[in-house]
């Protein structure tokens, strides 16, 4: 049985910050060194993080030496490739395998991290701190903005050079392993971005009269994003308020407070339009009823319930839930009528 | 004892004279006047503790007999300007070293060149070339590796460059 590599010598005595506490410290990892806002991430920057990510996170060893990595991304001017001071050359000044090296796709495309993708149209600025600031008499505050960050993704290929299999098997196990859960994060000034391996191809020179050596290809993707400080906003905030409030100096004498009527006694005129010689009412209220006019009317019958209950009457009780019907027969048919009744609460 | 049967072809104008005096006259143009001193790493396949499943070794851990130095008549290929691989990394690829050996050089030497073995080739005083033997030229069966078809009288091999982290010598 192996013997584990990971030995914890030594319990963490502080806790690691969860939550909040872990976002302050994520910002404060992007504020470090720096001014209130974050650093620029451009595409140098996140072409230092991927290297750095190989150097440190790809690490492997072979015959107990770490295997070198070229830690520039290779360009045009073939000079470039001999400003690091490699020491794995041959005596040709050729790069001696076995070593990594990473590739840089020239093109950039648009990113496909779903959390920038097309969300903030127009580069609209948003609030990102308030600062304060004294100009040697007052106290004032800065209010800094910054547009949402430019999704991209940039595409490398990290290769390995080697004369053996099992330096690529190493490498192969590393790469595995540490994309088991599809993608692993390097830090960018204080950002974590995401990396995802793509594919892993063969390029091995394998011609029977020709220096033999493995070349095994990994793509990666990087989603990473674009933080430009040159379009930051820092604009004064509002450093003295001056509040002016108008008063009207008229003396006003408080009145009483009005409330509708609500008597006890009220009219209930009914009319009779021609043609028209019956009334038919639901009551709600309990009440004594008193006759007091009426007009082109012969006779009147009063009906309460459906019962017949006299015909011009004088005063009428009405209990609540009541339906009153008054059939009237009129001196002349050919024009309207009108009762007018003076009811009275109980 | 081992079967002999006499070549006689070409007998009328050629024998085993004849072929002896230009073979001694072909090394001393070659030792005497061109003297390109070749220096044989042959491997011990004995000693040499290879990886089980792939059969690779380490740097430094190819373990060899005694160099013996040989003279041969050297053609080194021009060396090629290319990328390495998909790398982007440009580098100019040594060629290849073609020689050829008398038969009668490897038999007064004791010496059998095999496929693996290394070669070093002094291009200075102090820079040395290391080449892997790719084609061990055992088959000589053809018209060009005998002597006008009376009998073959050299061999061929091609060779191509390691890099140090393979093998590097003593």
């Amino acid at each position: 049985m192996g013997f584990p590599k990971k030995i914890k010598k030594y319990l963490p005595l502080q806790p690691e910050k969860v939550l909040s506490a872990r976002r302050e410290e994520l910002l404060n990892y992007i504020r470090e060194d720096g001014t209130y806002l974050p650093k620029s991430v451009l595409h140098a920057d996140l072409d230092r993080g991927m290297l750095d990510f190989v150097s440190n996170e790809l690490e492997i060893f072979a015959n107990g030496k770490k295997v070198p990595v070229v830690d520039i991304i290779i360009t045009t001017q073939n000079w470039s490739q001999f400003t690091e001071t490699w020491n794995f050359q041959d005596l040709d000044n050729n790069v001696s395998p076995p070593f990594i090296s990473v590739v840089r796709q020239p093109e950039v495309k648009y990113g496909s991290l779903p959390s920038l993708q097309y969300t903030i149209p127009n580069r609209k600025q948003f609030y990102y701190a308030s600062v304060p600031t004294w100009d040697g008499q007052r106290n004032g505050m800065d209010i800094y903005k910054i547009p949402q960050p430019v999704p991209v993704d940039i595409t490398f290929s990290v290769k390995i050079i080697c004369n053996r299999m099992r330096e690529l098997n190493t490498f192969n196990k590393t790469v595995l392993q540490t994309f088991s859960s599809r993608q692993a994060y390097t830090f960018v000034k204080g950002h974590y971005v995401p990396i995802i391996l793509d594919n892993i191809s063969d390029e091995s020179v394998m011609d029977l009269e020709k220096r033999k050596y493995y070349i095994q290809s990994y793509n990666f993707t990087m989603m990473g994003f674009l933080i430009d400080e040159e379009e930051f906003e820092v604009s004064p905030a509002i450093s003295r308020v001056l509040t002016v409030m108008e008063f009207d100096t008229e003396l006003k004498k408080g009145g009483k407070k009005k409330y509708p009527e609500n008597p006890d006694e009220f009219e209930i005129p009914l009319t009779y339009a021609v043609g028209t010689t019956s009334f038919t009412q639901n009551y709600y209220f309990t009440a004594d009823l008193s006759y007091i006019s009426q007009e082109n009317i012969d006779t009147y019958d009063i009906y309460i319930n459906g019962d017949y209950y006299g015909s011009d009457l004088e005063s009428i009780q009405l209990t609540s839930g009541d339906e009153l019907v008054i059939s009237i027969t009129k001196d002349n048919a050919s024009l309207e009528s009108s009762l007018v009744w003076q009811a009275k609460l109980l | 004892m081992e079967k002999k049967v006499p070549i006689t072809r070409i007998g009328k104008f050629f024998g085993q004279e004849d072929f002896d005096l230009d073979i001694d006259m072909g090394q001393e143009w070659l030792n005497g006047d061109m003297n390109f001193t070749l220096v044989l790493y042959k491997v011990d396949k004995l000693r040499t503790k290879n990886d089980d499943v792939y059969g690779e070794v380490g740097p430094d851990e190819i373990q060899f007999l005694p160099p013996i130095e040989f003279k041969a008549y050297v053609k080194i290929v021009e060396p090629n300007n290319a990328y390495m691989g998909s790398t982007k990394i440009v580098q100019t690829e040594p060629g290849n070293m073609t020689f050829s050996v008398y038969n009668r050089e490897l038999d007064s030497l004791g010496i059998d060149i095999d496929l693996g073995d290394y070669v070093a080739y002094y291009e200075t005083e102090t820079k040395v070339r290391y080449y892997s033997v790719v084609n061990d030229g055992k088959i000589t069966s053809d018209l060009k590796h005998s002597y006008g078809g009376y009998k073959a009288f050299y061999k061929t091999y091609v060779c191509t460059p390691v890099s140090y982290n393979e093998f590097r010598g003593l």
